[in-house]
């Protein structure tokens, strides 16, 4: 199932590597990759597509880690759940 | 200043005096500023040493400890140990020098991306752009690598930036503070009516708790709901050793105690510990009649691979004290006593030959209190974790999540660097010994009185075990009856040594080596078919132990 996470993030030089890393490393496949710099361009706004049979949390845990990561909200209904 | 002063100048505004690596190239500036610095320098003989030295130091002190390479072949050698630091959480920061940035991207000599390596194997990494973002830059890696769930943090300094001039004045710098943690104790009642409740309640222990200083909050949790009690090998010494509940390790080479009782429970309190799969045998069939409570600080630990009734967040220290209701339940302690009982190690070994644990045991009992004890990986490193008692987790230094062979003597170094007073012992393999055996060297130049224990079955007996049971005793490249002499091999590094082979020598072997002063190597040989018992075979569930088979 297609999971579509709405990400803020600071645009330092690896995140974009960081982001795909672990969710490659924890088993979600990538569906879709948007970014544009904000405009200040000191944070990037990422739309981030995965699919995966496994539940999502796995996933948006593990991106809450990182340390470029200034916000992250999974799109539509599922939004409520995470809050980590 | 030069960047490469600052570099120290913000190393010493975090109070570190000792630091390990090896110099070259891209970081000749900040070993120019080490020259007059006060911050003391171990030189290592591999990156892989030095940084191992760091985690040994970091995990024996509570500190942060810290390491230096150079770019290129210097910043990979430290690879395998940052992901070691990364799976046990330790405290790490890792500085490499880099290529000047006008060659940055052409391939350079001893040109690495080692920001793009690092990804894997840290909590965090930064590439520094400029002398104006070093010094924010080198606060904020100590600050990640303590807050909330440690880890190593990498920071790559190119060339340019350490020779570049800036005007920097420590004492009006801000530091970055370590974040605070967020403690929610919203879910403590309900942890507290699932203990009230337990018949069985089991407290599951992990590095988590020591980690968090909450040893103290520990014991008083244990002793205020009374319950038997488990550790993970990174938890070893967390119970204190009069606390009659304590039932040891658990896992694949757990006692028998541990893994039968929690495979009854029927509350798993799980305080600072993730459910390895070392731990947990077959996860559809870990401890199958258990609710479970999580408490730990690093989120996406709750619900990663085995489901929590109730989750605590936050500081251990302000939650144990949250949980705490009393419990009811005599007749499993009764149980849990009688399990223990039952089946108690035995050290009665038929012939004269050395048998490890008999020897472990015997070593833990002579070593003076408060020594720390730091292992290799194989065979030996379960014995240690069975057979040989702690009373803090930072006096038994072990690679738990990475199992890395050659953690031991480098690890020892930092340990002994950290903690001047206490003895600091090694136990190694004969395998493992050899991954990190240019560290010799360090204790040499620098007269550290670390005591080297080599339990040699001249095999990788880890893996000729595995053989033995899984892989039709088919001994591929196991063996290594063709080691070094190595007492031979410590003297030549002037370190004395001796070598025994009976039970009869064990006692006063221990006797010498802890009388004479400095480093000092045993080697105790033991019979190659020697194995560790039990074991939890792949794919079995906890309570399918296997005991005692030679061959
Ligand atoms: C760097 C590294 N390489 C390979 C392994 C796989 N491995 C695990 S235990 C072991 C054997 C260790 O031999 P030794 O140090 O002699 O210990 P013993 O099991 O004989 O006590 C090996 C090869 C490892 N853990 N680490
Ligand atoms: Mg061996």
């Amino acid at each position: 199932m297609n999971h579509v996470l709405n990400i803020t993030a600071t645009n330092t030089p690896a995140v974009v590597e960081r982001l795909l890393q672990v969710t490659r490393y924890r088993g979600y496949e990538l569906a879709g990759l948007e970014l544009t710099p904000r405009n200040d361009a000191r944070s990037l706004s990422i739309t981030l597509t995965v699919s995966s049979d496994k539940p999502i949390h796995l996933l948006t845990s593990q991106l809450h880690k990182l340390y470029d990561i200034q916000q992250l909200e999974l799109a539509g209904a599922e939004l409520a759940v995470l809050s980590a | 200043m030069k960047g490469a002063e600052l570099v120290l100048q913000v190393l010493q505004q975090h109070g570190v005096d000792t630091i390990f690596g090896y110099p070259g190239g891209a970081i000749m500036p900040i070993y120019d500023a080490l020259y007059q610095s006060e911050v003391k320098h171990y030189l290592c003989r591999h990156e892989q040493g030095g940084a191992f030295s760091a985690i040994g130091y970091a995990r024996a002190s509570g500190k942060v400890g810290v390491c230096m390479a150079t770019s290129g072949p210097g910043a990979t050698n430290l690879i395998t140990s940052l992901a070691d630091a990364m799976l046990d959480s330790v405290p790490v920061v890792a500085i490499t020098g880099q290529v000047s940035q006008a060659v940055m991207g052409t391939d350079a000599f001893q040109e690495i991306d080692v920001l793009g390596l690092s990804l894997a194997v840290t909590k965090h990494s930064f590439m520094v752009r400029s002398v104006e973002e070093l010094a924010a830059t080198l606060h904020e890696a100590f600050a990640i690598a303590q807050s909330g769930r440690p880890g190593p943090v990498l920071v790559d300094i190119p060339k340019d930036v350490q020779l570049a001039e800036i005007d920097y004045q420590p004492e009006n710098a801000s530091t970055a503070k370590v974040a605070p943690v967020n403690t929610s104790l919203a879910n403590a009642a309900k942890a507290r009516a699932l203990i009230a409740a337990a018949k069985k309640p089991m407290a599951y222990i992990g590095g988590g708790v020591h980690m968090a200083g909450a040893m103290p909050q520990l014991q008083q949790f244990l002793a205020a709901n009374t319950m038997p009690s488990v550790t993970t090998l990174k938890a070893m010494g967390s119970v204190a050793k009069d606390n009659a509940h304590y039932l040891g390790m658990l896992g694949m080479h757990g006692t028998q105690a541990a893994n039968l009782a929690v495979q009854q429970c029927d509350l798993l309190i799980c305080l600072g510990a993730r459910f390895d799969d070392r731990v947990t045998g077959n996860l559809q069939k870990f401890a199958p009649l258990a609710k479970v409570i999580h408490v730990d600080i690093d989120p996406a630990e709750i619900n990663k691979v085995r489901f929590a009734n109730v989750a605590l967040l936050g500081d251990m220290k302000q939650i144990l004290p949250a949980m705490t209701v009393g419990t009811n339940c005599a007749d499993w302690l009764d149980q849990c006593a009688q399990l223990k009982q039952q089946y108690g190690w035995r050290y009665d070994h038929p012939g004269e030959r050395i048998y490890a644990p008999l020897m472990l045991k015997q070593l833990s009992d002579r070593m003076p209190d408060n020594s720390v004890v730091c292992c290799d990986v194989g065979q030996h490193q379960m014995w240690v974790a069975q057979h040989m008692r702690f009373s803090s987790p930072r006096n038994h230094l072990s690679s738990g999540g990475l199992g890395t062979m050659g953690f031991g003597l480098p690890a020892a170094i930092g340990a002994k660097l950290a903690r001047s007073q206490d003895t600091v012992i090694t136990v190694s393999g004969d395998g493992s010994f050899m991954m990190n055996v240019q560290e010799l060297a360090t204790i040499k130049r620098f007269r550290l009185p670390v005591k080297i224990v080599i339990v040699d079955n001249q095999r990788l007996g880890m893996v000729k075990q595995w053989q033995q049971l899984f892989f039709n005793e088919r001994y591929s490249e196991t063996d290594l009856s063709d080691n070094p002499d190595f007492v031979a091999l410590a003297a030549a590094f002037a370190i004395p040594g001796h070598c025994i082979t009976r039970k009869d020598e064990v006692e006063s072997a221990l006797e010498a080596m802890f009388t004479w002063p400095g480093p000092y190597l045993l080697h105790v040989c033991i019979d190659d078919k020697d194995n560790v018992w039990p074991l939890v075979p792949p794919g079995a569930a906890n309570q399918e132990m296997i005991t005692e088979l030679k061959a």
